[in-house]
């Protein structure tokens, strides 16, 4: 009995995922055992080469490398960045400061990127070619190769730290003050607080948080399309991009489902591993 | 449950509403550049119909339905019908550096040339320059129609030529290396550090690849991509010719890259076309080549009266080998393979590219070239252009060879390749000697699991 | 003894203030530097340094309004709906029975729901065409609000299972114990209290569908388009048109700001009540 109603509840979401998941899921990796050019008329069957190509050659690594400094840049800013505004708001801030530091997230990335690339340019942007200059700092920030990762990583944070924000605020807002009080008692101080009371209690959000950054770093896409195309280069191109270029440019449409299936293999894994380090212990305390 | 049930379906349905189904013939083409493309068709912002049109739709009996969307992400959108024969698009916007090389060879498009018969009215290819017909040309058959086309050409600023004593533009590269170098010294005298001497594009992937193409053959002499200058796959088999990135194709591809970092702005590395004709619109670049056409694209908003005032056209410069510096493109449209309605695809299709189109592309957009001999020396075109140039415009596509680069069905990823290795070499990130190694070992693993060398 | 204390709070207000007021900047100066860029024309919007006093010009709005744009926004709007409803009518049981659950099961389900989302969009782009053209779905709204489902739902049900789990179970036992059936303790219980929760979650997913670009790109060609879609359709264009691309922006947040705004009132609401203890 108790068994049966958790299953109907699950059921319709297990239906609608699975229906639109399943197909494309197999035909990913059946697509990735193909001699799938677009350019060439025969298509068939060679097992693990396209994985072979891919691990062999250097776009992949150099794409990976690029992705781990993206990924761990871009994680690290948000979180700490949502984090502090989740406690400031807790304590300090007005209703509509919060709306406007929520802005960005309504903006699409697409936009985003626009809006950044004009601003850096470093022939015509405010910031690229008149701020930047001014305050005696002489480089393109979108064509050098190491400030441009950061310049995409700035776009991407302003763009994204709002949703991490909203989970962190949530978060907080679940947390009863009674908790705060009785750690002041104690003799706690502010640092104290947050170490000892907020962190442990905010770890689901915070799971939850790196998890959908792990995914929205994966799949960055016209954020840094619309801002470098990758450039300068490969300075920028990370996975993502790179797939796309190989499926959509090169027309390698078996060695990008085999990048995929790749991909989803090291975000699995990572995520499993977030997983049992997280949920586990959760699911024991609870 | 049973209301709420009904409200589901009434919802479903409104979310998978079809277009309205109509008598007439659908035909659907998809483009880039709403409010240029076909502004005399579809309106300034690409969205209404005009009369001109709306008189070819009763005539012929056939609705014309257009979607735009930006260049590079519409050519994924062609693809993806094509790969899956879809048939959305009756037409399909192709483009000779590339896309009518690779869909042509896959099987993708229909061949034109047992059609071109059935619409002379609206298209003539008597009356067209042959090399813009000879561009869409692939393996013998015709699979495209030229749309809006351009050949090689420079855009400078006359104004700061004078300025440094520059009596002409140079007819040469090397006599060009050097007016570039004294431009630059000027203007660093001058303390205009945000002009420029020279605007190209450099961004990663295919947009530095058809002018890089260009410089080598100017420097080379023949498309030196494989031995031998082979261009097409048959020649490629039979010569067993292998890829020579690291040979010939190195002194063409060394001074775009070099120019780009001595002469470019700083941003080159990931500059698109977009850029180049900003910077040039802003006044801050003084030459813009080989695509003389984005220079004129941006002659057409700019508010600065110097450039505006100032601009001069001068042939493409020769290489080394005596062949100019080529840039020769044609935005072309061809009928999808896949079309349920292909006479009337075609149909639409020698309307859109006519006459009587590129001449409402002169009067709307007003550049200086045409695929029409008729529209470059007509009256819309003289009363706004100096004879003389569009003199030069017309050599240039005599002098053009439209396959200065190879017919392969792999060249969409060779574009690709080539421009993201010239990206890397400007910023720096690797050397030109690397760049090029790279980009020789991916050919010679392409070619070979292409199949081209058993 | 009280002293300590107060020290550090002084000390954390003015931090907290330095800190909220960089971010200010940080987030703003881009917002503005759109907003003005909309109200000018294509020349001066790329002019260096920018001005920032010149005669406002309408004329990027008016060409939104005369290009029929509109009916992007209009299938924005619906799409993004259409999965806010999906996602919380789907999302919330489900949520709920996972956080309810032990073991193995919950466990397992939770992370294929996760893993879902892990799959690179460029790579599944192609299955997913296949698929939808395979339904004949092409280029309709509903194959766009489907495919938006596979990423808005697993958000949903992710945030909310981990709320519902720190919610206490003698609530649902106590209802349980009425007679309650699990929907009527469901709706009747639970859903009240988590009422803040869900409103941010159907602003997260309202966002999340209303940002997408590549699905929603792949998907449509002309019927369905969505805003995202024809930004970027627009920004490519011969004659760059930085002021219409800014304008869309601006009205492309319109929507999304009243939504986020409607349901921020329940936020606040949510947190005044202190509905969560």
């Amino acid at each position: 009995m108790a068994v049966s109603w958790r299953f109907w509840f699950v059921l319709p979401m297990v239906v609608a995922l699975g229906t639109v998941v399943l197909f494309p899921t197999v035909y990913l990796f059946w697509m990735s055992t193909q001699h799938w050019l677009v350019t060439d008329p025969e298509r068939f069957f060679i097992g693990l080469d396209n994985f072979a190509r891919l691990t062999g050659g250097a776009d992949f690594w150099q794409s990976l490398r690029v992705t781990g400094a993206y990924l761990v840049l871009s994680t690290v800013l948000m979180l700490g960045l949502g984090m502090g505004l989740a406690l400031t708001f807790a304590r300090a801030g007005t209703g509509w400061m919060r709306a406007i530091v929520v802005m960005p997230l309504v903006i699409p990335p697409v936009v985003a990127g626009f809006t950044w690339r004009f601003l850096l340019n470093g022939e015509i942007g405010f910031l690229g070619a008149y701020l930047l200059p001014m305050a005696g700092l002489d480089l393109n920030p979108l064509a050098e190769p190491r400030a441009a990762l950061v310049s995409v990583v700035i776009a991407d944070v302003w763009s994204r730290t709002p949703f991490m924000f909203l989970i962190f605020l949530a978060a907080l807002q679940s947390i009863p003050r009674d908790f705060y009080e009785a750690a002041r008692m104690d003799g706690a101080n502010p640092f104290h607080e947050f170490f000892f009371v907020t962190l442990p209690l905010l770890k689901g959000a915070l799971f939850v948080a790196i998890m959908f950054r792990l995914v929205d770093a994966i799949n960055t896409f016209e954020l840094i399309y619309v801002m470098t195309r990758g450039g300068p280069g490969r300075a920028t191109q990370i996975l993502s991009i790179f797939g796309w270029r190989t499926a959509f440019q090169e027309l390698d449409f078996g060695q990008a489902a085999a990048l995929g299936v790749i991909m989803l293999a090291i975000t699995l894994a990572g995520a499993l591993l977030v997983f049992r380090r997280f949920v586990r212990g959760q699911v024991g305390a609870a | 449950m049973k209301a709420s049930a009904r409200l589901l379906t009434a919802a479903a349905m409104t979310l998978a509403l079809p277009a309205s189904a109509s008598a007439q013939t659908e035909i659907n083409i998809v483009a880039f550049a709403p409010g240029f493309a076909w502004a005399d068709m579809f309106g300034v912002s690409g969205t209404e119909k005009t009369d001109k049109l709306r008189a070819f739709e009763e005539a012929n009996d056939i609705t014309v339905n257009i979607e735009f969307a930006d260049e590079e992400t519409a050519r994924q959108k062609v693809l993806l019908d094509l790969v899956n024969q879809t048939g959305t698009y009756d037409l399909v916007m192709l483009g000779s550096d590339g896309a009518v090389q690779t869909f042509s060879y896959a099987g993708y498009l229909e061949p034109l040339d047992d059609l071109l018969a059935t619409a002379t009215d609206y298209f003539d290819p008597e009356a067209v320059y042959p090399q813009f017909l000879e561009a869409n040309r692939v393996d013998g058959q015709l699979w495209a129609l030229p749309y809006y086309s351009f050949g090689a050409g420079v855009i400078y600023r006359q104004d700061i030529f004078d300025k440094y004593g520059i009596e002409a533009f140079p007819a040469t590269t090397a006599e060009l290396e050097d007016v570039l170098a004294t431009i630059k010294a000027g203007l660093e005298e001058d303390g205009m550090s945000d002009v420029y001497p020279l605007t190209m594009r450099g961004a990663p992937g295919e947009e530095p690849s058809l002018d890089l193409a260009g410089f080598v053959y100017a420097y080379a002499g023949y498309p030196a991509w494989f031995e031998g200058g082979a261009t097409t796959p048959e020649e490629i088999r039979q010569t067993d010719a292998r890829p020579i990135f690291t040979g010939d194709f190195r002194p063409g591809f060394e001074a775009f890259v070099e120019w780009s970092r001595e002469y470019g702005p700083d941003g080159i590395a990931t500059h698109t076309w977009v850029d180049m004709m900003n910077l040039y619109g802003a006044g801050q670049a003084v030459v813009l080549m080989p695509s003389a056409i984005n220079g004129f694209a941006a002659l057409g908003g700019t508010e600065n009266e110097d450039v505006a005032n100032h601009t001069a056209f001068a042939p493409s410069p020769k290489g080394p080998s005596g062949e100019p510096i080529q840039s020769f493109w044609t935005f072309s449209v061809g009928v999808s393979a896949f079309s349920e309605n292909k006479e009337e695809a075609f149909r639409t299709l020698a309307f859109l590219t006519g006459e009587q189109a590129m001449q409402g592309f002169a009067e709307t957009v007003g550049w200086p070239y045409s695929t029409f001999p008729s529209i470059t020396n007509g009256e819309v075109l003289t009363a706004k252009w100096p004879a003389e140039m569009l003199s030069q415009i017309e050599a240039s596509y005599e002098q053009a060879n439209p396959h200065y680069f190879p017919y392969i069905p792999e060249l969409n990823a060779f574009m690709e390749r080539i421009g993201t290795a010239a990206s890397e070499a400007i910023s720096g990130s690797k050397t030109v000697d690397e760049a090029l190694e790279e980009l020789q070992a991916w050919a010679e693993e392409r070619m070979e699991r292409a199949g081209y060398y058993e | 003894m009280m002293s300590a204390p107060r020290r550090y709070d002084r000390a954390l207000t003015a931090i907290r203030w330095g800190f909220l007021g960089a971010v200010m900047v940080f987030v703003v100066f881009p917002l503005i530097w759109l907003a003005l860029a909309s109200l000018k024309t294509r020349a001066a919007s790329l002019e260096v340094p920018p001005r920032l006093i010149f005669t406002p010009s309408l004329e990027a709005y008016e060409k939104i309004v005369a290009s029929g744009l509109v009916g992007a926004f209009a299938n924005s709007f619906t799409i993004a709906v259409t999965n806010v409803i999906l996602s919380l009518a789907i999302g919330v049981p489900a949520a709920y029975a996972l956080a309810r659950m032990r073991g193995a099961a919950q466990e397992n389900l939770s992370f294929w729901v996760l893993s879902i989302r892990l799959a690179p969009l460029f790579a599944i782009i192609l299955p997913l065409y296949v698929l939808f053209k395979g339904l004949g779905l092409l280029d309709t709204r509903l194959a766009v609000a489907m495919a938006h489902l596979t990423l808005t739902l697993p958000l949903s049900v992710w945030l909310l299972m981990t709320y519902f789990r720190a919610m206490p179970v003698d609530l649902d036992e106590a209802a349980m114990l009425d007679g309650a059936r699990p929907w009527q303790t469901l709706y009747m219980v639970i859903v009240p209290i988590a009422r803040p929760m869900i409103a941010s979650v159907a602003v997260i997913v309202f966002i999340f569908s209303w940002n997408e670009f590549l699905l929603a790109f792949f998907l449509t060609s002309r019927d369905a388009q969505t805003v995202p879609v024809v930004v970027a359709g627009l920004a490519g264009t011969m004659s760059f048109d930085w002021p219409l691309i800014a304008a869309i922006s601006i009205c492309s947040m319109v929507p999304a700001l009243i939504f986020v705004g409607f349901a921020q009132r329940h936020i606040v609401e949510g947190l005044a009540s202190g509905a969560v203890k």
